[in-house]
């Protein structure tokens, strides 16, 4: 066993762990990442700074308010049509793969787009606006919609992919389930609540996950179409990190922010596995027989 | 259980992929091509894409080196420059800009001394004075202007305002008059930052003179009362509301930014360097605006010490990286040679750097020709602080130029970050 694990594992270590640990290292030095190794220790001023930066703060804010919509809407909304799509109708193939089209651009290529289609002057969204005698919005250079835009955007996105698990979730479930139960008097709103949701809760509670962990490392999207802005009002915490440590060189400083986005993602992975996924998990890293089974 | 990792096989399997795995380490750290020289310049667009281009092409043909050029947008350049910066491994010529950006590159050692090219005599020396740090110099120039206010005659025609402002009393009351008109005042690419920078620094300039921005930069301290005053005169200005729609998300030179904005003649004037006509051109995809462009110089500021003939500015240059091959002194000297100015200052719509501008620019255009009064009107010049000084405070001043326009910091916000970045540097 362990020598397939050794190729694997002496990866991990070189590419994974050494960087963790030198990332943590330099985020108690004030370093501008050249010339050798950092030597101006400054204990934890870093992270002193870090918990004073507005920025920072107002990361950690936008972290919490697209977690908070993508639960409250992009997922429900992909739950939705997952179940539509379910349904036999004509053409639902056709229509699965348009709603996933989308997830398989890559993050850069829709942040172009999307830019494009956000053009204060003569993008297609004004245009459209227009067209119904409304004025022009800032989609991206209005500080207060534009982490709105933003969502919407990531969204559109990635509705598709959680659809996708959806409608795998659904078709995993046995019809016997529902003929059983269809024959014994149940309505269609009672097969949904006792049969479907509960059976699909192992694929809610992973798209959940997914979710969060790709929020709080939200990167490229965010970076290409607004760089951040305007004045931070789209930053995310990895743009943050990035803009510190390639264009001001803060290393020190960048290591920081990474360790706190590390942390962050860590911590909610262990009590979410913990306490959410632990009956899905049997057997992982945290379950409470110590993955023996 | 036994555990198979003591088996001799298992330790040989491990091993090899151990070594395997640092071999994957090793090469991903050079990112190198197989040229023999590696060349990246920012000028993206035709005709000076191809003019970098048929250059290095010549001058391979000639040396038996290989070389691969890499044209790269601005602001990718900058990021790209900085990771390879992190690296360690500059590219063999790189373009530059001088100042503090360079200086640090210089102290950690990444960069090529080229105070003995044998062809300096054919560069006006003070073209070198930002590349030169500690008496040696880093870079070659190619160009060499100033920052002032590139504006659309015809349109300050049709809002009534016949000469150009001198003061920023005068300025800000042109602008407001633009605005009266109907014509959108002022381009600006909000989302890029630095062409704010510009504003304030002009101001800053014109406020407490440039001995006064010689000393705080000295100190590391902007508290001064000309430093807060030049923010206040740019909230002034941005309270005016004299940029375009949409400008606090919008870059410098992208089809909808400030360059296609002046070039489709929607906007009235942009604060932007000698190479802005040019970009105007390529950005909008347009021929511009022709001879309707016009140049004047950032007005004087009432009660300041700074005067209009003391210029913003700066130029292109080209640095070697440490471990160039020896070659590249050939390849600098090559692109001084004569001829190869006057091609590069001609595609390029540049300014001379050439020690004898006459024999590399016999007839400068009329943009050509502004820039060059300029710069012979010029007592003093100051280049752009986000590259003069160290990238953190750069980052900084250009970060809350932005802040300062969009009226999320107060004047005192914005001299209060200056100082604390100064103070994280020393």
């Amino acid at each position: 066993m362990a020598a397939f694990i050794s190729p694997a594992l002496i990866l991990f270590v070189l590419f994974v762990l050494v960087p963790v640990l030198f990332a943590a290292y330099t985020a108690f030095f004030r370093w501008n990442g050249l010339g050798g190794f950092p030597t101006d220790f400054v204990g934890l001023e870093n992270f002193q700074t870090m918990l004073q930066d507005k920025v920072f703060l107002a990361d950690l804010w936008r972290i919490l308010l697209i977690t908070i919509l993508s639960i409250a809407v992009q997922l429900p909304m992909a739950f939705g049509l997952a179940m539509l799509l379910h349904q036999n109708f004509p053409g639902r193939t056709a229509f699965r793969l348009l709603f996933f089209v989308p997830y398989i651009l890559t993050e850069a290529v829709t942040a172009v787009l999307f830019r494009l289609i956000f053009s204060p002057r003569r993008g297609f969204a004004d245009a459209v606006l227009a067209g119904f005698g409304i004025d022009g919005i800032g989609w991206l250079s209005d500080k207060n919609i534009v982490i709105f835009v933003i969502f919407g955007i990531l969204t559109w996105k990635f509705f598709g992919f959680h659809m996708i698990l959806y409608l795998a979730g659904r078709q995993s479930i046995p019809e016997e389930l529902y003929e059983a139960a269809k024959v014994d008097g149940a309505t269609g709103k009672q097969l949904f609540r006792h049969i479907t949701l509960p059976l699909m809760g192992p694929t809610l509670r992973i798209t959940v996950f997914l979710s969060v962990i790709g929020t709080v490392q939200l990167f490229d999207l965010v970076y290409v179409l607004t760089k951040g802005g305007p004045f931070h009002a789209s930053e995310t915490l990895a743009i943050t990190m990035y803009e510190q440590g390639f264009v001001r060189n803060q290393i020190g400083y960048a290591s920081a922010l990474s360790i706190a986005m590390f942390l962050l993602s860590l911590v909610f992975a262990l009590i979410y596995q913990r306490y959410v996924l632990g009956r899905d998990l049997q057997g992982a890293l945290t379950s409470s027989d110590g993955g023996r089974s | 259980m036994r555990n198979p990792l003591f088996r001799p096989r298992a330790l040989v399997a491990a091993g090899t992929a151990a070594v395997l795995a640092l071999g994957a380490a090793a090469c991903g750290d050079s990112g190198e091509s197989d040229a023999d020289v590696t060349f990246w310049h920012i000028q993206n667009e035709d005709p000076m894409k191809s003019t970098w281009q048929a250059l290095a092409d010549e001058w391979s043909e000639e040396s038996g080196q290989t070389v691969e050029v890499s044209a790269i947008a601005v602001e990718d350049f900058k990021t790209r420059l900085s990771t390879q910066t992190q690296a360690g491994d500059l590219p063999d010529l790189y373009n530059t800009w001088g100042g503090g950006v360079l200086a640090e590159q210089v102290e950690a050692g990444l960069v090529r001394d080229i105070s003995g090219l044998p062809c300096l005599d054919k560069v006006n020396p003070i073209a070198l004075e930002s590349y030169t740090i500690d008496g040696k110099l880093y870079a070659i120039p190619f160009d060499q202007g100033v920052v002032g206010f590139w504006y659309n005659k015809d349109l300050f025609a049709q809002a009534g305002i016949t000469d150009t402002p001198t003061t920023w009393a005068e300025f800000t009351e042109d602008v407001q008059t633009l605005k009266d008109a109907g014509i959108t005042p002022i381009a600006l690419g909000g989302g890029d930052k630095w062409p704010i920078h510009y504003y304030w620094t002009y101001l800053a300039m014109r406020l407490v003179g440039l001995d006064g921005l010689a000393a705080a930069a000295e100190s590391g301290d902007f508290s001064g009362p000309g430093f807060v005053q030049a923010g206040q005169l740019l909230a002034d200005l941005a309270a005016m509301e004299p940029f375009q729609e949409g400008f606090e998300s919008a870059t410098y030179g992208e089809a909808d930014g400030e360059a296609a904005v002046m070039g489709e003649g929607l906007a009235a004037m942009e604060l932007m360097g000698q190479w802005g006509p040019q970009v105007q051109r390529d950005a909008s995809g347009t021929e511009g605006i022709g001879e309707s462009l016009a140049f004047f110089p950032f007005p004087a500021v009432e009660g300041g010490p700074g005067t209009a003939t003391e210029f913003l500015g700066g130029g292109g240059g080209f640095a070697a990286g440490a471990d160039a091959p020896d070659e590249i002194e050939d390849f600098m000297c090559y692109l001084l040679e004569e001829q190869n100015q006057a091609r590069v200052v001609k595609d390029g719509n540049m300014s001379t750097v050439a020690a004898n501008p006459e024999a590399v620019l016999p007839e400068p255009n009329h943009e050509q020709q502004a820039v060059i009064d300029a710069l012979a009107t010029a007592t003093d010049t100051q280049l752009y602080l986000d590259q003069a000084y160290p990238p953190s405070i750069g980052s900084t001043i250009n970060d809350a130029s932005q802040g300062l326009v969009l009226g999320e910091l107060t004047p005192e916000d914005f001299v209060a970050m200056v100082n604390e970045a100064w103070a994280a540097e020393q």
